[in-house]
């Protein structure tokens, strides 16, 4: 039982990065019909942002974690002024390979300049460990979930209860008629990949310092895997999106604790071939293309 | 004086295939006109065009002023509502937030609570209905808010493409008295309609359009009276 609910506390806290990166793949295909192949390379360039905010400018979390998500965000409006603005509107496999494209070259452009190793990021989180009963949490596995669960909270309330949030889901729903209404499309779009970036750039950052390193090519599994939890849930409802992300992780978590931890990365995938099986939209729904 | 909108020699084409041919007409201020016309006439792609939703050639000017290649949003700032066919609210937002989407860019506050309020007195209602969701209320009801969401913008011309369009005929026939009754408050309204008789009762002044072209125009009672728009468009 111990052994249970330690796996499961471990995969909500991993989970909760997974949630977070669906959730930038999940809206920008939401509002734009783009699926976004070069949303993981965000989640690798906040983890650079990162090594550089702590080794060139500060060594407080905050500091490192704002760092990571400004560079992310960078990155996020350059590749939607290069592969995603000029094909917009087009066939979705369109931007689909100028986005793999991009993706592909930021990561040799990040294996260029940073070596094909994985680079050390400091400790900026105090190492601490906590009980909680039988159970322990470490101070950065608390950090990572509470940065992931503030992002969350936020979106939600952003998409819900915000002018613009509002906007972006009338944009989701139908464009035109929401350009006929004075939204500027363009503009919602923009803001978008720059909220997806922003985010995936903070899981990034966690996820770099709970692991201690960046690395050129650390986003293409953790994106695959995000990418199958939008799949799983449906871009639909972010709280879908949300559920499944934290689900993956303690799928995840569990499989490695009682079967083996070779396993752990084929779960996402399996998953998904039962549940496209039966519900090809996902769980809870998906726009179409 | 000019009138407070006009098209003229518009050209719409999808490809190769034209969809709107050399189309001139106005809307004076105050007036409410009709484009009638079969399905495939060209109506719904001229309305596009002035919506700067589909690309164009000819003139279109509001007040004299080109709003030709204006980007859409910018349209409606420019005081230009729709309505479109079939409705198409957000479905998926509710009816209240359908009518802060369209007060997106007048503002909200007190006088949009106010303007809310006036919608909800002219369509009692979307009162009722007011935290549903779109999707989910009935024709009629959803006609009702895709014209208070237009409005609510207090635009100075309203674009409506078949408000008639999947409703019982009792409900068009309350829905064309209270767009008459709109316009009587100084609203001017360019309508789309397949129901020629109804929207011929209440327009001043009518254009048919035949495969992407004029093919006649006048005032309604002229176009009523005529003996071949009564054969072709009225069934009479």
């Amino acid at each position: 039982m111990e052994l249970f609910l330690q796996q499961v506390l471990n995969g909500l806290m991993i989970g909760s990065t997974y949630a977070v990166v669906a959730l930038g793949f999940s809206l920008v295909f939401s509002v734009m019909r783009v699926v976004n192949m070069a949303h993981p390379e965000f989640f690798m360039a906040g983890a650079f942002g990162a090594f550089l905010a702590s080794r060139y400018v500060t060594n407080n979390f905050f500091g490192v974690l704002a760092g990571g998500m400004l560079v992310a965000a960078a990155v996020g409006l350059v590749v939607e002024r290069l592969a995603i603005r000029p094909v917009r509107g087009r066939y979705v496999m369109i931007p689909f390979i100028a986005t793999s494209g991009v993706g592909i070259t930021l990561q040799h452009l990040a294996e260029r300049v940073f070596g094909s190793d994985p680079v050390a990021i400091p400790a900026v989180v105090r190492p601490a460990s906590y009980a909680l009963g039988p159970l322990s949490v470490t101070r950065m596995q608390l950090v990572t979930f509470a940065v992931a669960a503030v992002i969350m909270v936020g979106l939600r309330y952003y998409v819900r209860h915000t002018k613009w949030g509002r906007a972006t889901r009338a944009v989701a729903e139908r464009p035109e008629v929401a350009a006929a209404f004075g939204v500027d499309v363009n503009f919602v779009s923009r803001l978008t990949i720059g909220i997806s970036a922003l985010m995936a750039g903070a899981a990034g950052v966690t996820l770099g310092v709970l692991y201690t390193s960046a690395w050129a090519f650390m986003g293409l599994l953790y994106g695959l895997k995000s990418f199958v939890c939008m799949l799983v849930a449906g871009n639909r409802h972010i709280e879908g999106v949300m559920a499944i992300g934290l689900l993956l992780g303690v799928l995840e978590a569990l499989v490695s604790g009682y079967v083996t931890s070779t396993l752990r990365d084929a779960v996402a995938f399996g998953v998904l071939v039962v549940v496209l099986v039966f519900k090809p939209n996902g769980l809870f729904g998906s726009y179409s293309v | 004086m000019n009138p407070l909108l006009r098209v003229k020699d518009l050209d719409v084409t999808y490809g190769a295939v034209p969809a709107v041919n050399r189309i001139a007409l106005e809307v004076p201020a105050g007036e409410i006109r009709a484009i009638l016309g079969a399905n495939g006439a060209g109506k719904t792609s001229t309305i596009k065009a002035i919506l700067g939703l589909v690309k164009a050639r000819g003139t279109i000017e509001l007040e004299g002023r080109s709003i030709h290649g204006v980007p859409t949003h910018r349209i409606h700032q420019l005081g230009v509502a729709w309505v479109p066919e079939g409705r198409q609210l957000f479905s998926t937002l509710t009816v209240h937030e359908n009518l802060e989407m369209g007060a997106f860019v007048r503002g909200n506050g007190l006088r949009f609570a106010s303007r809310v309020d006036e919608m909800f007195a002219l369509f009692p209602r979307l009162r009722e209905r007011r935290s549903q969701l779109a999707g989910s209320l009935s024709g009629g009801e959803q006609q009702m808010l895709a014209i208070a969401r237009a409005l609510i913008s207090q635009p100075r011309l309203l674009i409506m493409d078949e408000p008639s369009l999947g409703l019982a005929p009792k409900v068009v026939q309350s829905l064309f008295e209270q767009i008459r009754e709109i316009n009587a408050r100084g609203l001017s309204i360019l309508m789309v309609e397949q129901n020629a008789r109804q929207a011929l009762k209440i327009a001043h002044y009518a254009y048919l359009f035949e495969v992407g072209r004029l093919a006649a125009e006048g005032p309604s009672v002229a176009l009523m009276a005529s003996e071949d728009v009564q054969r072709v468009y009225l069934g009479g």
